[in-house]
């Protein structure tokens, strides 16, 4: 069974915050709610390398080991899905999360908070594949369509990776392997 | 793009963005691709990672495409020139020129060489602040990774001295014998998806479509191709004088309005039409605004009421809401010279229109719509049809409605490397026929000056334009046809030969309707426009080699004395333009930081359309500027201060001040992007209801000053002066 | 500007971002030419994690235990401490004093007026907060979710109306020496004589109950406030926040649990001394010597 993960290639992203945008357009997230967001670090300095994140569908993942009602599961291939219906609110999740991948929109009385909503891998939810429910509460279902999250799809650079985890890292590995040979190797300048 | 054309023949980008994938160096002068052109990105990063190309971006702002870069050069504004000239007396003087390649299709090499001459690495780190000893490094990447590419984009080209700078960069790439090859070649990034179809139509107000000119043979042919009478035509003008009279442009139209500088003109302008186009991209809004006020009549054609509308406080505004791009269709033509068709994805939503419908119903009620529409019954079709038949100067003539469909609707058949189609119904083609496409069966030019081709697979040496002989300021003479040896494989000459003309009497490869030049050359294997070299040296040009004349509004009053700018022209496009009268060195006492504007990636021009999307004005809600961490501390200002810019032109913003190292401690950056406010009032209300954009900020134009290209009269945003202060 | 950004993660994210680079800027000199070889992607890789969720190694692995031992903690409370008073009730019984005779004014109808309204809120409180512990044998969702919701409701009622009751019994109940003795011997509950008990106006059970529902109770309001908006802080302090919350919490559901036996149960006439405002005198003399009458 494959395992699905997404990889960012930190000397690819360039912080276009496309994949961000895809997110929402895509499956209808409303304003303030960021399924995906881009991090960068050193800005404006030398060394400054973007990062696109999200819920990254870990495997023993802490939310689901945190979740009191056992709103959160995993699929067999992996991907990390939360019931909206059973989900209460509480926030665990946020805090066991080390992406800040749970979101939680606020509600009307007091800032109450709803319940959590976060990456879906655009794999839907627990509702019936492709019924309004489930476009309604998580969005699109392209997994069940047989296609690569809108984020990844949509990647100018191709930075960020989603899909079969050994695939992707297949990817990565080569691209990495590449770097760094060809003319700019060590002594290709005074070489014969 | 008057630089390069001048050089070589075309004024475009001579590879693809695809072809970036093979260079073996990539050398980005005012451009920042990772804002501007993140899909560009993709194979300027594999060829960066694969080829492990050297990535040098010059640019005065540690930009988010810096950040991807291997070196990294902070320059001056407006001292490209002498920086790429300073390259090119390095190389020279290295002895890293292509020698063969110079020899055989370069002219005016020697007399360029002594120009160049000037700027040693100690001249140019004075001028440009560039170190010498990084001048060398650069120099020595360039010229030890070949072919490199050269990219730039607005940041080279939007200086008073913007179309010198654009002929160094040519000048540096025939230096280094990097053109007409794969992974070299200059490649300009055009700003929008259709910019380069635009300039091709010849939206401007100097030329015909596809770069006729204005003269009378120029007139004649487009009637022809047109079917319409030329005597009709001319009466249409004013007096046959106007015909041929190059008209105002968009940097400068309002002054036709508010007349502050003198204009050639019988009368002031009285009504101006907005058809996609944001007026907040023009510098020194605040007196375009005035001249909005002062007109009669103002259309906007646009799918958003744009910042245009809400500037105008004279009730004389009409604004007509056409569709977006998905709810109509037409060819476009991308960066790259590829031609694309775009397709209808819905009908137009709500109570747009497409502008093909609006163009028809304005032409119904000027008059002329059996003229108009005489060759056009299918929209539009037809219309793509009529182009191409009458653009043979880029050989638009291959490119059928028919054949781009085949393209767009078959893109899956094609090599992303190559772009070849590898089998299918395009085999053999390369992806949406690169101008020139010269026969319905040309597979189109993927590489311009590619003399390795055939001319009928899409091979061209460099464009005879300019003669067949020169005699340079110091006596020497040249011949200007390219030399023994140079042709393309089974080319009847084997060397240089000047253009095709009177195989069909009377006309040449440009006017001939018949085609029959063209095909004729094409089947003697040669290049209907000749075979010429490349040229160091533009006679035609006020500069006829590229030197260094600082800003009108130079940071640099010690250097103003030594580079001076150009003399005032009297009548350009129909306005007098200020140059030397405008170049006062003791404004920078005054006005003591420099401001450059540029692009951030979350919105796109005027952002008529980008602010109006709510995900799109999360990311970047905020009109900003970006300061020096040090000049932020020395002023008192922190980061999300309020603060106010004001220009010598006496406009001023009031924006949201980000401290941040992207710019150095002389320099101010500003997003062009917003509209909304004006001089820190909020135009708000001026938008109909319900249509506000959800950010709204202040146009970054308000403040860019006074100065412009002394050929193309492109306005000068990149280098004009500020002052700082905390609001 | 119109665009107001209510997102208050992608403000906390842009701060930080800002700071970063305006903090090590600091240290940046005036440089014009720059070479990158010198980071490498792991470096960059690894300096992430701390604008993301700073200390995320250091707190999480005690996070996951504490937030599955919360139940563990709160059901022995709530099954030991009424066992324990169910064998007081049987062994030892209620106190029982006489209603005749004189009659004293206790409570003045401005304190009862608010200390019914607080024990309403106060128990609210308690029991959606127990709801939502036990969420998980509830079922979750939309019941717990609106369970959450008067748990916050109610705490902000609770904050505000609480302040008169403070200050009202602030006096009274300040901790006097006799408070110790009145430990020592458990407030006389574990005999079934009707000894003088060492008390003022109340007695130190009653003071310690009064300080955690006050007091306590603006801390549990603290901290539930910061934890019902989990965006205004990073996740490590929310962590403390949530440990203080549900261990102080722990504390004012035993006391919570006692306070309803005494007044329901342990002396007789209790509940309606706070409904009536009357003591009798015996009871006054005996649970509450130290009282000026």
């Amino acid at each position: 069974m494959a395992r699905m993960r997404f990889l960012c290639d930190i000397e690819r992203c360039i912080d276009c915050n496309g994949c961000v945008v895809a997110c929402k357009e895509g499956n209808g997230v409303p304003v303030g709610i960021n399924r995906r967001r881009v991090v960068t670090i050193n800005e404006g300095r030398p060394g400054e390398r973007s990062l696109s994140i999200s819920c990254m569908h870990c495997s023993n993942a802490p939310c689901i080991a945190v979740c009191p009602v056992k709103a959160i599961y995993q699929r067999e291939d992996g991907i990390v899905l939360v019931n909206k219906d059973i989900c209460i609110g509480c926030g665990y999740c946020f805090i066991a999360c080390p992406f800040g991948a749970p979101q939680f929109p606020k509600g009307d009385t007091f800032g109450k908070r709803g319940v959590m909503d976060k990456c879906t891998f655009c794999a839907g939810g627990p509702a019936p594949t492709f019924s309004e429910k489930e476009r309604r509460l998580y969005g699109q279902n392209r997994i069940a369509e047989g296609k690569v999250p809108l984020c990844a799809a949509m990647c100018s650079t191709k930075a960020l990776l989603a899909g079969d985890g050994d695939k992707i890292s297949q990817i990565f590995q080569e691209r990495v392997a590449r770097r760094g040979t060809g003319a700019k190797a060590p002594g290709w300048s005074v070489a014969y | 793009m008057a630089g390069v054309a001048n050089t070589w023949g075309y004024g475009a980008m001579t590879n693809s963005m695809n072809d970036i994938r093979h260079s073996k160096c990539i050398f980005m002068l005012g451009s920042n691709a990772a804002e501007a052109h993140p899909v560009a990105m993709q194979h300027i990063l594999y060829a960066k990672e694969v080829n492990n190309a050297p990535l040098i971006v010059v640019d005065p702002r540690f930009t988010k495409l810096a950040a991807k870069a291997t070196d990294y050069v902070r320059i001056r504004p407006g001292t490209d020139t002498a920086f790429v000239m300073g390259l090119v007396n390095e190389i020279v003087t290295n002895g890293w020129h292509d020698k063969d390649f110079i020899q055989k299709r370069v002219a005016g090499f020697p007399e360029m060489c002594e120009k160049a001459s000037h700027y040693t690495p100690e001249v140019v780190e004075d001028i440009t602040g560039i170190p010498a000893s990084e001048v060398k490094r650069i120099a020595r990447i360039l010229a030890t990774h070949r072919p490199g590419t050269v990219i730039w984009c607005m940041g080279a080209t939007q200086h008073s001295i913007g179309s010198s700078n654009t002929r160094a960069l040519c000048i540096l790439q025939l230096v280094l014998g990097n053109m007409g090859v794969s992974g070299g070649g200059t490649n300009i990034f055009r700003g929008h998806d259709n910019v380069q179809g635009a300039t091709d139509m010849c939206v401007l107000s100097h030329s015909l479509p596809a770069y006729y000119g204005i003269k009378d043979g120029s007139w004649k042919h487009w009637c022809r191709v047109w079917d319409v009478d030329y005597e009709w035509m001319k009466s249409r003008f004013h007096s046959k004088e106007y015909m041929n009279k190059k008209g105002f442009t968009l940097a400068r139209w309002y002054q036709g309005v508010i007349q502050e500088d003198k204009i050639n003109q019988y009368t002031p302008i009285k009504a101006v039409v907005f058809w996609g186009c944001a007026s907040n991209s023009q510098s020194q809004y605040h007196k375009l605004k005035k001249a909005l006020d002062l007109l009669d009549l103002v259309v906007i054609i646009d799918p958003f009421p744009t910042m245009t509308a809400a500037a105008c406080a004279k009730d004389n505004v009409y604004l007509l809401p056409s569709s977006s791009q998905y709810e109509t269709e037409g060819s476009v033509t991308s960066s790259s010279r590829q031609i694309q068709w775009r397709f209808k994805v819905v009908d137009p939503v709500h109570d747009s229109k497409d502008d093909y419908w609006i163009m028809n119903e304005m032409v119904k009620r000027f008059g002329f719509h059996d003229k108009f529409y005489k060759n056009i019954k299918k929209i539009p079709d037809d219309i793509t049809r009529e182009l191409c038949k009458g653009s043979l100067t880029i050989g638009y003539n291959g490119a059928l409605p028919e054949r781009i469909k085949k393209h767009t609707l078959n893109w899956e058949t094609f090599d992303v490397d190559t772009l070849k189609a590898r089998g299918g119904p395009c085999d053999g083609e390369y992806y949406g026929l690169p101008w020139p496409c010269w026969t319905e069966t040309h597979p189109g030019t993927p590489i311009l000056y590619d003399i390795s081709k055939p001319v009928a697979k899409g091979g061209l040496p460099f464009r005879a334009r300019f003669g067949t002989e020169h005699t340079y300021w110091n006596g020497r003479k040249e011949n200007l046809l390219a030399a023994e040896g140079v042709y393309n494989p089974g080319s009847e000459v084997k060397g240089g030969y000047p253009e095709f003309k009177n195989i069909v009497p009377g006309t040449n490869w440009k006017t001939d309707l018949s085609q029959k030049t063209i095909k004729e050359a094409i089947k003697r294997g040669m290049a209907p426009f000749g075979n010429a070299r490349a040229r160091c040296v533009c006679w035609n040009f006020p500069d006829q080699v590229p030197v260094h004349r600082e800003p009108l509004h130079s940071p640099r009053p010690d250097l103003v004395a030594k580079y001076p700018t150009y003399p005032d022209k009297k009548d350009q496009y129909r306005v007098y333009t200020r140059f030397k009268s405008e170049q006062r060195p003791e404004l920078v006492k005054k006005f003591p930081y420099v401001l450059i504007t540029g692009r951030m990636v979350e919105h796109m021009g005027g952002g008529a359309e980008t602010r109006s999307n709510k995900y799109l004005a999360e990311l970047k809600p905020h009109m900003y500027a970006e300061i020096n961490v040090r000049l932020a501390n020395n002023l008192g200002i922190r980061n999300g201060d309020m603060i106010w810019i004001e220009s010598p032109e006496q406009g001023r913003i009031k924006v949201m001040a980000k401290v941040t190292d992207r710019v150095d401690e002389k320099t101010i950056f500003l997003p062009f992007h917003f509209g909304g406010m004006f001089m820190g009032k909020s135009l708000e209300a001026n938008y109909p209801k319900g249509t506000e954009p959800y950010a709204i900020g202040e146009p970054a134009n308000i403040v860019t000053n006074y100065g412009y290209d002394i050929i193309t009269q492109i306005q000068g945003t990149k280098e004009g002066l500020c002052q700082v202060s905390k609001a | 500007m119109k665009f107001n950004l209510t997102s208050n993660h992608l403000r906390v994210l842009l701060y930080t971002v800002f700071l970063t680079a305006a903090g090590a800027s600091a240290l940046a000199a005036n440089y014009i030419i720059l070479n990158f070889g010198n980071i490498s992607t792991t470096q960059a890789f690894k300096a992430f994690p701390f604008l993301v969720s700073p200390k995320w190694e250091a707190y999480a692995n005690d996070f996951i235990p504490f937030v599955h031992a919360i139940p563990g903690m709160v059901w022995p409370i709530l099954v030991f401490i009424p066992l324990i008073f169910l064998i007081h009730f049987f062994a030892i019984g209620p106190k029982n004093f006489s209603e005749d005779g004189e009659r004293i004014l206790f409570y003045g109808a401005f304190t009862r007026f608010f200390h019914w309204i607080n024990a309403i809120l106060f128990s609210l409180i308690v029991i959606t907060g127990l709801m939502i512990v036990f969420s998980k044998a509830l079922g979750g969702g939309g019941l717990i979710q609106n369970a959450r919701l008067i748990h916050l409701s109610c705490a902000y009622a609770f904050i505000v109306t609480v302040i008169p009751l403070f200050l009202v019994w602030l006096k009274d109940m300040i901790p006097m020496p006799h408070d110790v003795k009145w430990f020592l011997i458990l407030g006389g509950y574990l005999s079934k004589k009707a000894t003088t008990v060492p008390a003022g106006k109340f007695n130190a059970g009653q003071k310690i109950w009064f300080w955690l529902a006050t007091v306590g109770g603006a801390v549990m309001f603290y901290t539930g406030f910061y934890l019902s908006d989990i965006t205004s802080r990073p996740q490590s302090e929310l962590f403390s926040l949530l440990k203080i919350h549900i261990i102080l919490g722990l504390f004012i559901l035993a006391l919570f649990i006692t306070h309803l036996y005494m007044s329901l149960f342990a002396v007789k006439g209790s509940l309606k001394s706070m409904i009536s405002g009357f003591k009798g005198k015996e009871e006054v003399k005996c649970l509450h010597s130290k009282m000026k009458i």
